[in-house]
Formats: structure tokens, C-alpha cells, sequence
């Protein structure tokens, strides 16, 4: 397999009828004014993983916020499934760096909060948060509170949290962000699998290169002042992907791709 | 995961005098030095009676003509009933500042206003309004731990943590939810030291009220014994104040500690193991072929 990284027409890829996520000319101005983010404009496939990556500033958070519903653009629209956006979704979940976990609830009540939201938790809820729990490698931590867990830990409960909220567009900011090196790169392992098995879309905030290549199918590659996707970089890496795969002169090539892209921003 | 964790392992303690017999010397050299300063005239007893001089006018008080449980009671009642009408106004007015910002746009100058002004000085204007009874009492003791309630309650329910406001929104909680599940247990902490001041505050408002004017109260009894000069009573009087505040003090901390569970890990052990009896059929169940995919 080739892995040359191409950067395609950004305006070709919204175009493709099976995307999930698409986004027309958006924009945010915050007042001063500000222009967090301008004229983005993308699509993203059923089952793609994307990763966002660029400098602090670019925006890469504020259009994840704005695809979650959490922000409304100034300007352009977002569409999710074919319906554009007006507020948080059913079928869109977000998980944050820290891992937003109520201290006072054990695990599985912590899995249990979409439920819990919905007005009731039943037996049944309580059968797949316990699966879940062992899909991302909790079994026996189901009723330990999170102030007796890692910080690695703490995430996996964070994840369990968000698959439970039946959500199939998955928006992760930096999520293993603030975790040590190892424990990131086992937790980015293990969400690639628990994608392979679900099939969720997932959309991936990073600022590391690296880490945005090794995930992704795709990656938006955004520059800062003002905040807008430069480019967008096809990963042609076989999966399931290895560390092994780290070392190939076309996992090189990606990145360097990225990193010119990215240019004078870095 | 092993089984055991090196919390279980016990560890080599270094041989050292006990706690509570350090403690014990600590009091017993205190008491002594006490004792001396007045056995070998140091001090005047009419100035300060000895350690034995109050004990003995405790007991003949409490025991022998149990004279002061009238007061003790009294006293105690005029605290916990205070107590009880100052947190419910100080949690009511808080939350609805939370909840509604116009309310907090409206009461706040108010609150300072309370805050400001000493608030002892209002003890003569409520006996003025409310006679010589228990109420007066009562009524001084809620507004002066009334304050630090509020405050803390309104602190700690204000003060939540930004991303977690986040992760509830795109979960679509409701305002109502959002207080429930996030905001409430988040502020439990700062809520629980406000109660724990606030029991001892209103100690304070109770013997207040009773020095403005009372005929029965530990305050009292303090008042006339000190005219008397009898000085060990006043001070067995003094002593059952302390034990009625450490008493408040000591119920207060073990709610705080039972409300405020998460933040002591012997508690979290122990309701971890009574949770996973709860639940050990959802935990012995085989899951091997229970994968879980796509959800429809």
C-alpha cells in the first residue's frame, strides 16, 4: 500500500454522500473581535477517524465545540447526519483532557450518568455500563471511586462514560493529553480497537504530530491568526496499526508532510 | 490486577509513646502546674480556683443538687434550635441566589450590609421585640450563624468546575440536573464547613442573647455565679459550655464526614466492598460472549 499523503481540494471531501459531519464556510468571531476560526470548510466520513492538529490558537478546539453543538458558529453552518446544528445532540459525545468524572459516584454510577440523565437506570443499563467497564479494561474497578484511580484510569471510566451515552460521533479534546507517554500511547491503541468493534466516527484534538498520524485516516491540519484548516492529509497506514508501523518511511513521510503544511506556524 | 495491594501489607510502626498518652501527659502537666500555681499561692484561689475547686463545684452543681441541666438544656435547645432556623434561611437564600440572578442581583447589597454590621449589636433590639423567653435566644443564635452558611453556600454552589459544566451540556442535562448531579455534591465540602462553623457561632449567639437578659441558661448561670464571686462554679459552668461545643462540634464533623464520604478513603474502601456485595450477581455474570458492538 501507498502512503503518499495527499493534500486534497478541501471542498471535494464535504461532497462525498456518506459523510457524517459536514461544515460549509464556518466561521467564529468572538468579541474584541477575535476570529477563532474562518471558512472552514469539511466533510467527514461514517466510521472516519480524523484528527485535529495544530498550534494553540488555531481553533481546533472551538470547532470541536461548535461540531458538539456546545458553540454556534457566526457565520457558515454545520451539519451533523443531515441536519444542521442548533444545540448538544443525542448522537454526539464529547470527552475532555481531564476526565470530568463526579468523584462522589462510584464507576459504574459514572458510566450510568447518560442514563441517570434520561430520567432512569435500569438493569439493563447496568448489564452493558458493566460491559463496557471491561471493554476498556476495568473489570473489578466497577465499584471503586475515581480519587482511588490513575489518571490513565480516570480516562478509561471517562470513555466507558461517553460509548454508554450512545453517541456515534465521538469529539475527543486532547483526551490522553495530560497522561504520561506510555500510558497515552496504550489508550490510543485501545481506542483504535474500540472503534474497529463499534464503528463510531471519531474526531480527535492533538498537538502532537506524531499522535495525530498514528490514529488517523485523516488529518486536518489548522493554522493559527486566524484559525482556519490549512490542509487536509490522507494516512494510507494499514490497520489494526502498530508501533511497528511508527518506524516506516511512509509514517515518516506523513508527518513531515504535516509539519511543512504546518510550516512557520511551529 | 493482584489482589493485594501494598496498602494491606502492615507496616513496621516505630516504637513511640501511644497518642493518646502523649495527650494524657500533655493535660496531666497542664492540670499539675495549674494546681501548683494555686497550692503554693502563685496565684489568689479567689482569682483563680484550682483545678479540684471547680471539679468539686461540678460535681456538688450537676450531681449532688443537679441544679445546672435545667440550664445545660435550655441553653443547649436555644443552639440547636438557632442553629437549625439559621441554616434554613442561609441554605434557602444561597440557593436561590444560585438559581435565580436577579434574586442575587437584589439581596446581595443586603447580605453585606448583614455581614458589615456587628451582629451582636442587634441582641438588645430582639429582647426588645421578643421578651425574655427562649425566642430572643433563638433568634440571635440563627442570625449570627446564619452569615457563614450563606456564604459557603453560596461559594461552593457558584464555584463549579468549567469542564464538567461542559460535559453535562453536551449531555443535555437540564438546569435542574445540572444542580442535582454537579453542583450541589460538588459544593457538599465547602456547604459542610460552613455547618460546622455555623453550630459554633450559634453557641456564641445563644449566650449572648442570654447576658442581654435570661433567667435560665448556662449563660446565665455564669453571669450570677461571677457577681457571687464564686468563681470554681462559674468555671464548672464554663467547662459544661465546652463540652456542649465540642459536643455540636464533634456531631457536626461526623455528618460532614458520612455527607463528604469521597474525600476520606477509608469510607470509600468500605462502601466499595458493601457496593460489590450489592451487586455481585451483575459481577459474577460470564461476559466472554457478550461483546458489545454497534448500538442500534
Amino acid at each position: 500500500m501507498t502512503a503518499t499523503a495527499k493534500i486534497h481540494d478541501l471542498r471535494s471531501a464535504s461532497e462525498a454522500h456518506e459523510t457524517v459531519v459536514t461544515g460549509h464556510n464556518v466561521r467564529m468571531e468572538f468579541p474584541g473581535p477575535v476570529i477563532a476560526l474562518e471558512d472552514a470548510t469539511f466533510g467527514i466520513r461514517k466510521g472516519e477517524f480524523v484528527s485535529l492538529i495544530g498550534p494553540s490558537g488555531c481553533g481546533k478546539s472551538t470547532l470541536l465545540r461548535m461540531v458538539a453543538g456546545l458553540l454556534n458558529p457566526t457565520g457558515g453552518r454545520i451539519s451533523v447526519n443531515g441536519t444542521p446544528m442548533v444545540g448538544p445532540r443525542a448522537e454526539i459525545g464529547m470527552m475532555f483532557q481531564k476526565a470530568t468524572l463526579l468523584d462522589w459516584k462510584p464507576v459504574l454510577d459514572n458510566v450510568l450518568l447518560p442514563n441517570t440523565l434520561a430520567g432512569r437506570v435500569t438493569n439493563a443499563d447496568r448489564e452493558r455500563a458493566v460491559d463496557l467497564l471491561h471493554m476498556v479494561g476495568l473489570k473489578g474497578f466497577e465499584f471503586a471511586f475515581p480519587r482511588q484511580l490513575s489518571g490513565g484510569m480516570q480516562q478509561r471510566v471517562a470513555l466507558a462514560r461517553l460509548l454508554n451515552s450512545g453517541a456515534d460521533v465521538l469529539l475527543l479534546d486532547e483526551p490522553f493529553g495530560a497522561l504520561d507517554e506510555f500510558t497515552r500511547e496504550r489508550l490510543n491503541i485501545e481506542l483504535m480497537r474500540i472503534q474497529a468493534q463499534i464503528g463510531a466516527t471519531i474526531v480527535f484534538v492533538t498537538h502532537n504530530i506524531q499522535e495525530a498520524v498514528f490514529l488517523a485516516d485523516r488529518v486536518f491540519v489548522m493554522t493559527p491568526r486566524p484559525g482556519r484548516i490549512a490542509a487536509e492529509v490522507e494516512v494510507n497506514l494499514p490497520r489494526p496499526r502498530t508501533i511497528e508501523q511508527m518506524k516506516s518511511p511512509e509514517f515518516t513521510e506523513t508527518a513531515f508532510n504535516i509539519r511543512d503544511t504546518l510550516g512557520g506556524f511551529i | 490486577m493482584s489482589e493485594q495491594s501494598f496498602s494491606d501489607v502492615p507496616m513496621e510502626k516505630p516504637k513511640t509513646v501511644p497518642a493518646w498518652l502523649q495527650h494524657l501527659i500533655v493535660f496531666s502537666v497542664f492540670i499539675g502546674i495549674w494546681e501548683m500555681a494555686v497550692q503554693l499561692n502563685w496565684v489568689s484561689a479567689l482569682i483563680l480556683p484550682s483545678p479540684f475547686a471547680v471539679v468539686f463545684a461540678w460535681w456538688d452543681l450537676a450531681v449532688v443538687r443537679a441544679l445546672i441541666w435545667d440550664d445545660f438544656f435550655v441553653t443547649l435547645t436555644e443552639v440547636m434550635v438557632g442553629f437549625g432556623f439559621g441554616a434554613a434561611f442561609g441554605t434557602v437564600i444561597a440557593v436561590s441566589s444560585v438559581m435565580l440572578p436577579t434574586f442575587r442581583r437584589l439581596v446581595s447589597p443586603y447580605m453585606v450590609a448583614l455581614q458589615v454590621t456587628p451582629r451582636i449589636a442587634v441582641a438588645p433590639i430582639i429582647v426588645a421585640w421578643l421578651g425574655f423567653g427562649m425566642e430572643p435566644k433563638i433568634a440571635i443564635a440563627a442570625i449570627i450563624c446564619f452569615f457563614p452558611i450563606f456564604i459557603n453556600t453560596l461559594t461552593g454552589l457558584m464555584q463549579v468546575d468549567e469542564d464538567r459544566m461542559e460535559m453535562f451540556a453536551s449531555m443535555r442535562a437540564n438546569r435542574w440536573q445540572i444542580f442535582r448531579h454537579l453542583q450541589l455534591p460538588g459544593a457538599m465540602p465547602i456547604i459542610m464547613a460552613g455547618y460546622k462553623t455555623g453550630i459554633s457561632l450559634a453557641l456564641i449567639g445563644a449566650i449572648v442573647g442570654e447576658f442581654v437578659s435570661a433567667s435560665v441558661g448556662l449563660g446565665v448561670r455564669i453571669q450570677q455565679f461571677s457577681y457571687q464571686l464564686l468563681l470554681p462554679q462559674a468555671f464548672a459552668c464554663l467547662i459544661m459550655l465546652t463540652v456542649m461545643g465540642l459536643t455540636l462540634y464533634g456531631a457536626a464533623s461526623l455528618v460532614d464526614r458520612h455527607v463528604v464520604f469521597w474525600k476520606h478513603d477509608a469510607l470509600l474502601a468500605k462502601i466499595s466492598r458493601k457496593l460489590r456485595t450489592r451487586y455481585t450477581d451483575l459481577l459474577s455474570r460470564d461476559r466472554s460472549g457478550s461483546a458489545v458492538t454497534k448500538t442500534a
